[in-house]
């Protein structure tokens, strides 16, 4: 299991992880660091992060997050973010930033059909 | 107003006993004037016909002021009104009640659209009428007149400022109500079909306008679950890179939320100068017709339109 706050729970060949706590430097840090070892344990080919629960997402803590995807992608784990609120978005796309390269998902249903879709033809991607 | 609902002002302005009491302390309106009002009933009730006309000769004197008052029925029915208005400043009674008449007499200035200018200078000519029939009526004993004319000129600037309070309460009203129209008609998100939102964009976009398109859409996209939201700019005059970045911007936030943009209604015009400015708009899905815009976005949720097979010879005719 994971050192840190935030839960990441196995499902199938997914992981998921659902923040429910606000995100300071060291806790976005921390979920980093057990996210990849997570994966590096299970050898799971997808990463769902939940956020639909965050209000406010800084520059520092959307960047890490981006991050965390692009690392498990090198690890071979597609990684989606679902749930993000209207007004986080907005907030990103202002401070010009656009987490380009990573995918999303409106909700934690698309996200798990996506994942579903992926590894039903793992060479599309 | 327009649909004949005259809005609260007494809510609007908070407007209750404590508040009342507040404004009077702040007149110095005292019991003792309250009781030397009451004690003018008489002095008001032989002089109102006399400063209603004297009032009434300034007001027709002015073509602006006398426009508001066209004809000789409405002249003999504003003067009973003002008889009244005036009678009602030595009732007696301060309350509540005087308060909503006084609003009610405001919002009747505000409602016909007279200008505060007219109605202040409608005031002075007022006051300095009654100041003269006050030295009639208290001939020689000018420390009583002094007094009597200082407390009618509180509660008459008491009765003004309600009135101004009305004023600008119900300019806020119509303003606030144009605004909320505007902001309604400028941002109409229409369900497409199951999950594809459509934005028609009409007018041109600034930098608030276009901040409230990005904030509607994502709002709609997260309650609807759209997966695809159409966004036709056939309707916008010009496209310059300003409006090209708010565009990018909410294509790239509407992403980041889970869904895509499509772009549409992009005439030769538009494209040239988006291409001419340098705008990189390629990583936007566009298209140049609405229709096609649609048929894009069936495509992305897994449908497509169609045409009917043709019914077996036998059948038709």
């Amino acid at each position: 299991m994971s050192s840190g706050t935030i839960p990441i729970l196995k499902i199938g060949p997914t992981l998921l992880a659902t923040i429910q706590v606000d995100l300071h430097d060291t806790v976005v840090d921390a979920f980093q660091n057990d996210v990849l070892e997570e994966i590096e344990k299970t050898g799971s080919s997808g990463l769902i992060i939940d956020i639909s629960a965050l209000e406010t997402v800084d520059s520092y803590v959307a960047r890490t997050l981006a991050n965390t995807g692009k690392m498990a992608k090198l690890m071979g784990t597609e990684t989606v973010i679902v749930g993000m609120r209207p007004a986080v978005a907005a907030t990103l796309v202002r401070m010009g930033y656009f987490m380009s390269g990573i995918r999303t998902a409106l909700s934690l249903q698309e996200g798990l059909e996506l994942q579903a879709e992926r590894l039903q033809k793992p060479e599309s991607e | 107003m327009e649909l004949g609902i005259q809005p609260d002002y007494m809510k609007i302005l908070k407007l209750d006993d404590e508040e009342v009491k507040r404004r009077f302390d702040f007149f110095e309106l005292t019991e003792e004037d309250f009781r030397r009002l009451t004690e003018l009933k008489s002095f008001a009730n032989r002089c109102t016909q006399e400063i209603t006309e004297g009032l009434y000769e300034l007001i027709m004197n002015h073509p602006e002021s006398r426009a508001f008052f066209p004809d000789e029925a409405t002249l003999s029915r504003v003067k009973r009104m003002q008889n009244a208005y005036f009678l009602h400043l030595f009732s007696g009674t301060y309350d509540l009640n005087y308060v909503r008449d006084r609003l009610r007499v405001g919002a009747a200035h505000e409602r016909i659209g007279m200008p505060p200018k007219l109605y202040l200078g409608a005031y002075r000519r007022y006051l300095a009428l009654i100041h003269e029939r006050l030295l009639d009526h208290f001939k020689g004993n000018e420390a009583e007149s002094i007094k009597a004319l200082e407390t009618i000129r509180k509660i008459i600037f008491f009765d003004m400022a309600l009135a101004f309070d009305t004023y600008i309460a119900a300019y806020l009203e119509t303003m606030t109500r144009h605004q909320a129209a505007i902001r309604e008609l400028s941002t109409p998100v229409i369900k497409v079909y199951d999950r594809i939102l459509l934005l028609p964009i009409v007018g041109t976009v600034d930098t608030q306008r276009a901040n409230q398109i990005m904030e509607t859409v994502l709002v709609q996209v997260v309650e609807q679950q759209a997966r695809v939201i159409i966004i036709d700019i056939a309707g916008v005059p010009v496209v310059d890179t300003k409006v090209a970045d708010h565009i990018l911007q909410t294509t790239a936030a509407v992403q980041l939320l889970g869904a895509q943009t499509v772009l549409t209604g992009i005439s030769a015009s538009v494209a040239r100068t988006v291409i001419q400015l340098g705008v990189e708009l390629t990583r936007v899905d566009t298209r140049a017709k609405l229709s096609e815009g649609i048929e894009l976005a069936l495509s992305i949720i897994g449908k497509k339109i169609a045409s009917k097979k043709k019914r077996d010879p036998e059948d038709e005719d």
